[in-house]
């Protein structure tokens, strides 16, 4: 998905830093269903590359965290559920969550796992069933509906 | 090779090659009438859809995003929506709003042209649905539209191609409907279900909303301008108008331009028809002042800019236990108009439609989870992103919004474009009639669903970003006091202007606008042709 190296970042490296617990605190590997975490080294370097077209908003979020981050004392992390506690659901992060969301689904291992293909919609599409048109007797047996003028 | 352009007056110039433009340049194109289009966008091409690559939901979040201030593509102009509800939805570029619209396509009802006359609410429409129709039936055999005939919630039309499939999803939302008794139908829709006029048939991408990469979906690009150039129309693209130009008489006489260097160029015109949606026609109209006309042109009736129609939207979808459609499928299927005309047990005036919605792609579903709380940060995100995916469908309530002068597009004072021409400001508000209908839709849909067999609902009212539909800002009308347009699209007061998209809505029906938008471009283009020996009397 990119070619983006996290020296090419305008990030610092604490706000790589958190920003790849957080990436991991949002969604953890899970081998039940085979997937990586959102802090995975591919999906990550895509998090970061994508971050950076939203960087305002991004660093606003980063900074939140690395504030809540002191405040407890102690690293972000997925076992960390005081920093749940802190962090879940915060509006201000919304715009961070997005871009985590954004690379996770699209990485070909979690597609794969969802049972999709990996591959884009065109060429190919999708089957969808045409469904039974006899439903629609009960409506036409109510007859017309539109008002005269 | 570069195309030495002619500055020789045109005999029509049209600014705007969307829905409403591609469809009175090819109306006109057989008068043999020298004829140019403006458009302040580009060609799209459509191998660089979304849909063709992975990241084809993320896209529509930044290039492909519905709101111009989020795309900022070189043909976008920045529109201040601080002070509506809902934010502005539109593509700039030939196709237009087409380009990017799910191709949901209502024709108007015949009471939707007599609402004082029925409910003693805004006003009639100078002409009815009887004039309209034969241009209706014309603008649909050029678009192509898919449905099935006999719909009891119309008077008789014909359909051209088979309906697009139901699927699990429309299968499971029609067993609701049947469940309360009430009217549900195949929707007519702008997507080719089978080859037509040379375009390939729907092929289930799932991505209507963000350009179609099959060519199925009816965009302007790809229907009315081929034929158009061929015919000899000229559109030149990467031109932003910034104000028409009028003589000492007080005529259109052209243009100013910047062109695609940002070169300030005038284009003379005899006619200049202008099609730019409900905002960029108001905003060039108010943009162009002069001695005789001050508060900008047509405006003598203080009207230009007024009316704001937009259709609040609200989404109710339910999340079931079964797989159903989830990303595959365009959104169109089925509506309802159950619930269209007016019932004074409601509390409320006029009506509205739904219109089935299909599901989400893997991205929006997670985002719709996350942000609804409903999928937890952790270990839980797994399962409960399960639970989601491919579980949700519902449907969107389309209200009918009436006219009110409050609601404005204004030109701001200090927001402007990139060739420094002052951009447009939107100020409006839900009025008590159109939230009391919006509030009764999602409890009638969310009976629908839970019918249905939904084990939860998602309800968005209304739909923060659904600024899709621009109404009602340069309104026809027989009284020059009361309307910016007469009853075939002639400026009231400069009798060479004229406009042909919505923002000449009377009021704004329950359904989509584009059908009928297109329709009384083909009328008002008709109506040129038969005047022209005397069309500036």
């Amino acid at each position: 998905m990119t070619d983006t190296i996290a020296t090419d970042s305008p990030f610092t490296e604490d706000e790589l830093r958190v920003l790849r617990s957080l990436a991991g605190m949002v969604i953890p590997p899970n081998e039940e269903y085979r997937v990586p975490g959102a802090d995975d080294d591919l999906i990550f370097a895509d998090v970061i590359t994508t971050a950076q077209g939203n960087e305002t908003a991004v660093r606003q979020a980063l900074q939140l965290a690395i504030t809540v981050e002191q405040e407890l004392g102690a690293t972000l992390s997925a076992t960390n559920t005081h920093a749940y506690d802190r962090l879940e659901g915060r509006s201000e992060l919304a715009p961070l969550v997005a871009v985590i969301l954004q690379c996770y689904y699209r990485d070909d291992r979690v597609i794969v796992s969802l049972g999709m293909e990996a591959r884009p919609p065109f060429p190919k599409g999708f089957q969808v069933e045409q469904g039974d048109w006899s439903m629609l007797e009960a409506v036409q047996q109510r007859g017309k509906i539109w008002r005269d003028v | 090779m570069t195309t030495e352009l002619n500055f020789e007056p045109a005999d029509v110039l049209i600014i705007g090659a969307g829905a409403s433009g591609a469809t009175v340049a090819w109306n006109l194109a057989e008068t043999k009438m020298r004829i140019v289009c403006l458009e302040q966008g580009g060609w799209t091409n459509p191998a660089q859809y979304p849909t063709t690559g992975r990241d084809w939901e993320s896209r529509a979040q930044s290039d492909f995003s519905i709101n111009p201030n989020r795309r900022q593509q070189p043909g976008d102009y920045p529109v201040n929506d601080d002070d509506s509800p809902i934010s502005v939805a539109n593509f700039n570029g030939v196709g237009g709003g087409t380009v990017l619209y799910a191709g949901h396509y209502p024709r108007f009802h015949p009471s939707d042209f007599k609402v004082n006359t029925l409910d003693g609410v805004g006003d009639d429409w100078p002409i009815d649905y009887e004039t309209l129709e034969p241009f209706y039936a014309e603008n649909d055999r050029m678009t192509g539209v898919s449905g099935l005939a006999g719909d009891p919630a119309y008077p008789a039309k014909q359909s051209l191609m088979p309906p697009l499939p139901m699927g699990k999803s429309g299968t499971k939302i029609a067993e609701g409907f049947n469940q309360k008794g009430w009217h549900w139908w195949p929707s007519d829709s702008a997507i080719a279900t089978q080859p037509y006029n040379g375009r390939d048939q729907c092929i289930n991408l799932g991505a209507c909303l963000h350009g179609c990469a099959q060519g199925a979906k009816a965009s302007t690009d790809i229907t009315y301008w081929p034929e158009a150039i061929r015919a000899g129309v000229e559109l030149r693209t990467w031109c932003r108008v910034k104000e028409i130009n009028v003589d000492d008489e007080g005529m259109a006489n052209g243009v100013t331009y910047f062109d695609e260097e940002g070169v300030e160029q005038f284009q003379a015109a005899h006619v200049v028809i202008m099609a730019c949606n409900g905002v960029g026609t108001p905003r060039i109209l108010l943009n162009s002042t002069s001695d005789q006309f001050p508060d900008g042109l047509a405006n003598t009736s203080g009207l230009v800019g007024k009316n704001l129609m937009l259709h609040p939207y609200a989404s109710i979808n339910g999340i079931f236990a079964d797989e159903l459609d989830g990303y595959r499928g365009p959104h169109d299927s089925i509506w309802s108009q159950e619930f269209y005309e007016t019932a004074e047990e409601r509390g409320f005036v006029r009506g509205f439609t739904y219109e089935f919605t299909r599901g989400r792609g893997v991205l929006a579903t997670a985002l719709t989870g996350v942000n609804s709380g409903r999928i937890p940060w952790g270990q839980g995100h797994h399962e409960a992103y399960r639970r989601l995916h491919n579980r949700i469908a519902g449907m969107v309530s389309i209200c009918e919004d009436l006219p009110e002068e409050h609601n404005t597009v204004t030109l701001d004072p200090l927001l402007k474009d990139a060739h420094g021409i002052p951009a447009p400001k939107m100020t409006y508000t839900i009025s008590e009639n159109s939230q009391k209908m919006l509030d009764f839709s999602v409890e009638r849909a969310s009976e629908v669903l839970l019918a249905a067999g939904a084990l939860d609902l998602i309800v968005e009212s209304p739909i923060a970003v659904g600024g899709w539909h621009l109404m009602g800002t340069a309104r026809m009308g027989t009284d020059p006091s009361q309307s910016v347009v007469n009853e075939w699209g002639r400026s009231h007061d400069v009798r060479n202007l004229f406009i042909v998209d919505g923002s000449i809505f009377v009021t704004s029906a329950g359904v989509n606008p584009t059908r009928t938008i297109q329709t009384l471009a083909l009328y008002i283009s008709d109506q040129i042709k038969k005047r022209l020996t005397n069309l500036f009397d």
